[in-house]
């Protein structure tokens, strides 16, 4: 298993360094400030875009719970983290990978980027099936541009998506739990006309 | 030269606050354009509200990482480098541009907790931004706003109020309605909430 992973990382990078525009693409979608500032937009155009009352109610709702497994996401995977310290591919295979990217110093598996992209995803898809795989699409190529660059193997990839759902599945249940706290927070936010 | 993480962090910071002031402030822009909260609109026109938006979206994105060409930073000579340490201080190439922003954070690039707080702060502010300049072109759209007064009801709150009215026409009823109407809120609330609530199993007998 490890040497497919290994392989096909191998393999992915292996398109780098023919078409600069094409690494420089990379390098921007995997930037750590572009696309997690999207995950987010996504849950602040989500909290206003409700055309009725119910709607919007549903979309906040939904938000919260997004941004709530943002936030967990990044938990568990600091949980993950801890019980398994895997080596970024860079450090295992050196002389094999045309490294584009900064070194990150934190371990491999799950990628938390994609974790907590996969998360809004699942949120967004609940609500709107095209904004959910369009969130989708858009972590996916987070992903792809992570292993493209050299600092994520594929199952990382793989790892963080499965932990950003998961950890959705777990939240929306979570809210079902704290009902009716969430929807209080937002009547309350209703109450300072922001929701 | 080394550039010094706090440098570093103080330049970021500041970027990335107007990064995420002008994309959230489009993406707000767009979002209340579909939804009709013409409150929040920066202007009195939909379709050059939505476009303001876009606008504002793209020069953020521009702002932020074509910044490295014009401003010194730890990007010059070296973001196609791995080790982010290494690099001068100065301005990017074009060449190195695409990289000039990933910077560890462990040499002053923005983790995780300090993107959340800065973008919580810049989507506060461009909702701020949103509910002045909403007031100024409710103000000049008087004639629609003569039509919807009629319309007009105080059960109607909340972003659905701003519809209407100003946010600071808004605010006093949305509280009024929220003090008056908390109480019930709550009750009803674990009336209808699901078998799974925490609340409604530890409230007991809320279904009498």
């Amino acid at each position: 298993m490890n040497s497919i992973d290994a392989s096909l990382l191998i393999w992915l990078n292996s398109l780098s360094g023919h078409i600069k525009i094409l690494d420089d693409l990379m390098r921007l979608i995997a930037s750590d400030y572009l696309m997690p500032l999207v995950f987010s937009l996504s849950m602040f155009w989500l909290w206003f875009s409700g055309k009725t009352p119910s709607q919007r109610m549903t979309y906040q709702l939904t938000a919260l719970t997004g941004i709530s497994a943002l936030a967990i996401s990044n938990v568990v995977v600091w949980i993950i983290n801890s019980l398994w310290n895997r080596p970024r591919p860079f450090l295992d295979h050196p002389d094999e990978l045309n490294l584009l990217f900064y070194s990150p110093t934190d371990p491999s598996f799950p990628a938390n980027p994609i974790a907590i992209g996969f998360a809004v995803a699942m949120a967004a898809w609940t609500v709107n099936r095209k904004f959910g795989l369009w969130l989708a699409m858009t972590a996916s190529l987070y992903g792809f541009s992570r292993v493209y660059v050299g600092v994520f193997y594929p199952t990382d990839i793989v790892g963080g998506a499965l932990v950003g759902m998961a950890v959705y599945g777990f939240t929306s249940y979570l809210r079902r739990a704290l009902e009716p706290l969430i929807t209080m927070v937002v009547r309350f936010a209703r109450g300072f006309s922001v929701a | 030269m080394i550039a010094n993480p706090s440098d570093v962090r103080n330049l970021f910071e500041s970027h990335y606050f107007l990064f995420a002031f002008l994309s959230s402030l489009g993406t707000l822009q767009i979002a209340v354009t579909g939804s009709g909260i013409r409150a929040l609109w920066l202007t009195p026109y939909r379709r050059v509200t939505r476009w303001l938006g876009f606008v504002c979206i793209i020069t953020g994105v521009l702002f932020f990482f074509g910044q490295p060409l014009f401003i010194d930073g730890p990007w010059a000579a070296g973001s196609v480098q791995a080790d982010s340490t290494t690099r001068e201080w100065g301005v990017a190439s074009w060449d190195e541009l695409a990289g000039a922003r990933n910077v560890n954070d462990i040499h002053g690039g923005l983790d995780g907790v300090d993107q959340a707080i800065w973008f919580s702060l810049a989507a506060i502010f461009a909702f701020a931004v949103s509910v002045v300049f909403g007031a100024l072109s409710i103000k000049a759209n008087t004639k629609e706003l003569r039509v919807d007064a009629k319309l007009d009801d105080d059960d109607i709150d909340g972003l659905a109020g701003l519809v209407h009215r100003s946010y600071f026409s808004n605010l006093p009823i949305s509280v009024r309605n929220f003090r008056l109407e908390a109480r019930k809120f709550w009750r009803d609330g674990v009336r209808s909430a699901d078998r799974w609530s925490l609340i409604k199993i530890i409230s007991g007998g809320s279904n009498q």
